[in-house]
């Protein structure tokens, strides 16, 4: 387990994170939220002693990170796929990372297979594609065969072979009991790996609970139906539901599950043209979340235009 | 599991970061042409203008004591490039991850890269001694002499190469840590030494290429150097680069 209490980092007074308080269980893949600039970076670099927090503490099954004295065999992680020795071959560093924490060298060779690196890791890192030095990082965390592991980001650069790839990664080592931390902005896959979610903005805690229950805070279950006697339908559905207009001839419903609307629909003699749930979306949750925690926003081109010339 | 086990292993990994990386044998290259093949030319000269070595000094160890200079430089580009390779490529992040003990690894890495580079740079000048004696067969190559010449050679560029380990871990830049160990080890000793003010000369005096000049060549640009008093100045410019490094390898955020 994963703990996280009152960790706090102050760039020249500003904080990058503040105050932050969670933990990450075991054999749960937790999603680790938030928008550019919200601290994920730099909690998960204090997690592994690379920085050193203004103030709190961070500690995996107890103990701080440099407390182990081969932490590869505790904790895998990889942060950044481009921060290694761009003139070293990729078994060279995995060969590195292997002696430096008493690990076999076979089980370098048993990494690069399982991450599909194969003949690439004979070659400098310099030629590899940033997909191919994710799995290169995704190789080195898995090396110790650890119980915790940590990644930021992984999916970047990876083509579809390799999301799907490492999906069923992440769910096979939660499935074994590990403790899985992925940040990762691709909501769509988080909602699929993901168990739980811990969301943070401008380096504050927002939300710490599991997937369910995030998707549950956009305000329920939600039906939406189509058909030409929209008017007829709301009337029909009385006046304990909660009925929006979401487009022509069509109308979403909150407070019943579809089947309950059918039945009203035919009750009432009302063809329906379309009946279905709502998909709801991690995405809107975390944006509905964030909404205000975002550091740095785009504008529409229109609007620029619009700015420009006002 | 004891430290010893931790210093093994991290010493296992140094020396592996070191070789799988070709810049390293690439200097190797150079230390060697630049050193061997410099001696070579050296007792070639000799060889064929009789006199001129045993006036110089007799020995083949003399004629080939000024490639420890090449060795010199040799050693402070490999000992900045060893030591900040690491934060110019971003591999300081893994090298953290896998050895969290930040005093354990300044130790481990600042021993194997100065042993490293000394071994390599003291056995490319006593090659370069016995090039010379191969094509100047009349030079003598006495045991006793080649000792204590190595011995000073060994010492100059293990210094040299903690100076520049040093100036490497404080600045984390492979160019500001080359120019400032150069300036140190050659460039300030000799101009400040020519100019007109006494503090100059003072500083001059107690710059780490001055005394390094001193065991290297037995060149004393301010006529009160001692072998004893040269070999405390560079120990202790050594200890104090290493300290500003290693202070900031110990305490800063790893970048």
């Amino acid at each position: 387990m994963i703990r996280v209490q009152g960790l706090t980092k102050l760039y020249a007074g500003v904080p990058a994170v503040d105050d932050l308080t969670f933990d990450v269980e075991s054999g749960k893949v937790t999603g680790f939220l938030g928008p550019n600039g919200a601290g994920k970076s730099t909690t998960m670099r204090m997690i592994l002693g690379l920085d050193r927090p203004t103030a709190g503490t961070s500690s995996v099954g107890g103990r701080r990170y440099v407390d182990f004295p081969a932490p590869l065999r505790e904790i895998g992680a990889l942060l950044d796929a481009g921060a290694m020795h761009p003139g070293r071959t990729g078994r060279a560093h995995l060969r590195i990372g292997a002696r430096s924490n008493g690990v076999p060298l076979a089980r370098v060779e048993e990494v690069i297979d399982q991450v599909g690196l194969g003949g690439a890791a004979g070659r400098r890192v310099k030629g590899y594609s940033l997909g191919m030095r994710q799995r290169l990082g995704i190789a080195a965390a898995l090396l110790g065969d650890p119980p915790v592991l940590l990644f930021d980001e992984p999916v970047n650069g990876l083509d579809l072979d390799g999301v799907r790839w490492i999906r069923t990664l992440f769910r096979g080592l939660a499935d074994e009991g590990r403790t899985v931390l992925v940040s990762s902005h691709l909501m769509s896959e988080m909602q699929l790996i993901a168990d739980r979610v811990v969301v943070i903005g401008r380096g504050r805690l927002i939300a710490d609970e599991d997937i369910a229950g995030m998707l549950g805070g956009l305000g329920g279950r939600r039906i939406r139906v189509r058909t030409p006697q929209v008017d007829d339908l709301a009337n029909a559905l009385g006046p304990d539901v909660t009925v929006t207009r979401s487009g022509p001839g069509e109308l979403e419903v909150g407070g019943l599950v579809a089947s309950e609307v059918g039945e009203l629909a035919h009750a009432h003699g009302i063809p329906l043209h379309h009946l279905a749930e709502v998909e709801q979306s991690l995405e809107e949750a975390y944006l509905s979340l964030t909404e205000g925690e975002v550091e740095h926003q785009g504008q529409v081109l229109g609007a620029l235009g619009e700015g420009a010339s006002a | 599991m004891s430290t010893a086990t931790v210093v093994v292993r991290a010493s296992r990994a140094e020396w592996s970061r070191i070789w799988s990386v070709r810049s390293s044998w690439f200097l190797v290259a150079a230390i060697a042409l630049a050193v061997v093949g410099l001696g070579t030319v050296a007792g070639l000269d000799v060889a064929n203008n009789p006199g001129q070595g045993q006036e110089g000094g007799g020995t083949a160890w003399d004629v080939a004591g000024f490639t420890t200079m090449f060795a010199l430089f040799g050693t402070v580009a490999w000992s900045v490039v060893a030591s900040t390779t690491d934060h110019a490529t971003g591999a300081i992040v893994p090298t953290l991850q896998w050895t969290p003990r930040r005093g354990l690894l300044l130790a481990v890495r600042s021993t194997v890269i100065t042993a490293t580079v000394t071994l390599v740079g003291a056995a490319l000048v006593a090659v370069a001694s016995l090039a010379v004696r191969a094509v100047a067969p009349g030079l003598e190559l006495p045991l006793a002499e080649g000792a204590r010449s190595l011995g000073d050679t060994a010492m100059v560029l293990a210094c040299a190469a903690l100076l520049s380990i040093g100036l490497g871990l404080a600045t984390r830049s492979t160019a500001a840590a080359v120019v400032i160990a150069v300036a140190l080890l050659l460039f300030l000793p000799v101009f400040m030494g020519q100019l007109p003010y006494e503090w100059a000369v003072t500083v001059a005096k107690h710059l780490p290429g001055s005394s390094a000049l001193f065991l290297i060549l037995g060149n004393d640009l301010f006529d009160d150097l001692t072998a004893t008093t040269a070999r405390l100045t560079l120990v202790s410019w050594a200890a104090a680069a290493l300290a500003v490094g290693g202070r900031r390898l110990v305490r800063s955020d790893a970048t």
